[in-house]
């Protein structure tokens, strides 16, 4: 049986001082795991705020959990049962993890002290901070941060996870935990990740959505994407002027991703960064292959 | 691995607020700004002890009715920037915060009960010298009756919650840094511009420039040996017109967060505290205006 929309976005569209951020995008997802893909300024960021509520659409209908955040009964339930890391996240210089989490517990009605603690520590084990728990987050490294934004999106286990960016700056041994936890919560929830680690989306997505010029590009399974790569990726000692993208590798050959077979190549097996690049081509290498 | 923990409580918007209330209150009291500020309070009647001992100075002033100054000062004034800093500080974790059930009336009305603390601790201070004042034996002057001096005692303690409800609003509407020093600058030349109707002559008009200051005191004395003297108007209309300005702050902070219905309601709010804080004024002005040498 097929789990229910979680969330419904029908012809939204948001523009920023004649910028178009999004344009008219139907989009609809389910419990699970979702990659949102895309350069810098695709929309990626403006979608999930949207979702969050923290931003209206200029035009389109939103639904999330069943309900209409545009009314404010529906929004502070929306709301309830979300969880929203941002991309860019501060902290108030004061808190310790503990106590920010502790804070944004306070905001999401955790009311009673004793289970609201338990429920902070469990989050922040969660993303293993619970030995750091005590210290200022100015004085954590940026993994760290991040992971305290992370913990924050937990609380409460919501249904929809709305999280930007979680793992840019997380040393890969916390990448791995980060994934399994991620994994976990999407066997009950509605996970959007969106990232730049193409990495993360193969290793943890079900789907991939493809955003570019506030447009989706792809929208699909992760393997049906790296297929649309398939016989147009090759390993060759030079590389190829031709090719959409080419880069040396760590054993001295070049892989090129490009539409024709440079002189003297093997084909290779293709990888969703390879699909990634020959969707969006050029758009794609002035950010991804950067980042 | 950890197991999920369950919500025994159903969240309502009240129990939002009061939880919310108290950990602003704890952060509040924890501000190093209002620590200092407390400290100093404390040091400055500390080493005025020496005037309650005589009967002369401060507690002289406090005999006649208007012990206001130092909770004023150091918890007034230094308050707006605590409540300023204390708005702002979950700017950085704006996005969080907003995605989160509780919404900005929650949060700012919040912030606004947070700013009883230092209230709090200027009406322990008051009843503090009153104790003292009790304990010495300071006579009272009999010139202003027990009513009157009581409202201008307790003028002190809305003076302390004025001034970071001041500086919650501004942290609401304003987003440019230093606008919290902004603020007390503007509280405070406010209150120097309320002097101004004290060295026009005694009149109606006098004592309306005088007592619209959000901050005003009643006694002047230039030195031990001059005559302490007591400016005219009503302490129980200008009690009122201060704590309808705290009202306005308050309000007016919320208001910036509220949407639809609320947003309305809170208008209507605004509009009638509005009414409320001229009349007292114009009412705190009006009886007789003679200044009274004491």
């Amino acid at each position: 049986m097929t789990a229910a929309i979680t969330v419904g976005l029908t012809g939204i569209t948001k523009r920023y001082r004649g910028t178009t951020a999004l344009d008219a995008v139907d989009l609809s997802f389910r419990p699970g795991i979702t990659g949102l893909l895309g350069p810098n300024g695709a929309g990626k960021t403006t979608l999930l705020r949207i979702i969050a509520t923290v931003l209206a659409p200029d035009a389109g209908e939103v639904r999330l959990l069943g309900r209409n955040p545009a009314t404010p009964d529906d929004l502070a339930d929306v709301r309830r049962r979300l969880g929203y890391q941002p991309q860019d996240m501060g902290f108030p210089r004061a808190f310790t993890g503990f106590g920010f989490v502790d804070y944004m517990a306070v905001l999401k009605e955790w009311t009673a002290r004793a289970p609201r603690h338990d429920e902070v520590r469990r989050v922040l084990d969660l993303v293993d901070l619970g030995e750091v728990a005590t210290k200022r987050v100015r004085a954590l490294s940026g993994g760290q941060r991040r992971r305290v934004a992370l913990a924050q999106a937990m609380l409460g286990d919501p249904e929809l996870m709305l999280l930007d960016e979680p793992t840019t700056g997380v040393d890969p041994e916390q990448r791995v935990s980060l994934r399994q936890v991620l994994s976990r919560a999407g066997e009950r929830s509605t996970v959007l990740l969106s990232t730049h680690q193409t990495e993360d989306v193969a290793a943890l997505c079900d789907r991939v959505v493809v955003l570019d010029q506030g447009r989706v590009r792809f929208d699909g399974a992760v393997i049906d994407l790296v297929a649309t790569a398939a016989g147009r990726v090759w390993l060759a000692d030079a590389p190829d002027p031709a090719a959409c993208a080419s880069w040396r590798t760590g054993t001295g050959k070049h892989r090129n991703v490009g539409e024709a077979a440079p002189p003297g190549a093997e084909p290779t097996e293709p990888t969703l960064e390879d699909a990634y690049l020959l969707l969006l081509g050029d758009r794609a290498l002035t950010t991804e292959v950067a980042a | 691995m950890t197991t999920l923990v369950e919500r025994t409580e159903a969240p309502t918007r009240s129990t939002t607020l009061r939880t919310l209330a108290g950990v602003e209150a704890r952060r509040y009291a924890r501000h190093p700004l209002f620590l200092v500020g407390a400290a100093l309070m404390v040091l400055v009647t500390v080493s005025n002890s020496n005037n309650l001992a005589k009967g002369t100075g401060d507690a002289q002033v406090l005999a006649v009715g208007d012990g206001t100054t130092v909770p004023a000062f150091f918890l007034g004034v230094l308050g707006v920037f605590v409540g300023y800093r204390l708005t702002r500080s979950m700017a950085r974790s704006s996005e969080a915060v907003e995605a989160s059930p509780a919404d900005g009336v929650i949060r700012t009305g919040a912030l606004c009960l947070a700013c009883l603390v230092p209230g709090a601790v200027a009406l322990g201070w008051t009843a503090c010298m009153s104790l003292v004042m009790a304990l010495k034996a300071v006579p009272v002057s009999a010139a202003i009756s027990s009513a009157d001096r009581g409202a201008m005692i307790a003028a002190s303690v809305v003076y302390a919650v004025g001034g970071p409800l001041f500086g919650v609003l501004v942290g609401r509407w304003t987003r440019f840094p230093g606008a919290g020093l902004v603020a007390a600058v503007v509280l405070v030349a406010w209150t120097f511009l309320g002097t101004f109707g004290l060295l026009m002559p005694a009149s109606r008009l006098g004592t309306l420039i005088h007592l619209n200051a959000p901050f005003t005191s009643w006694v002047s004395s230039d030195g031990p040996n001059a005559p302490l003297w007591l400016a005219g108007g009503s302490p129980w209309w200008y009690l009122t017109y201060i704590a309808a300005l705290c009202g306005l702050a308050a309000t007016a902070a919320m208001f910036h967060e509220a949407v639809g219905t609320r947003r309305s309601r809170l208008s209507r709010v605004l509009a009638a505290l509005a009414v409320l804080a001229v009349a007292s004024l114009l009412l705190a002005a009006a009886p007789d205006p003679t200044r009274l040498t004491l």
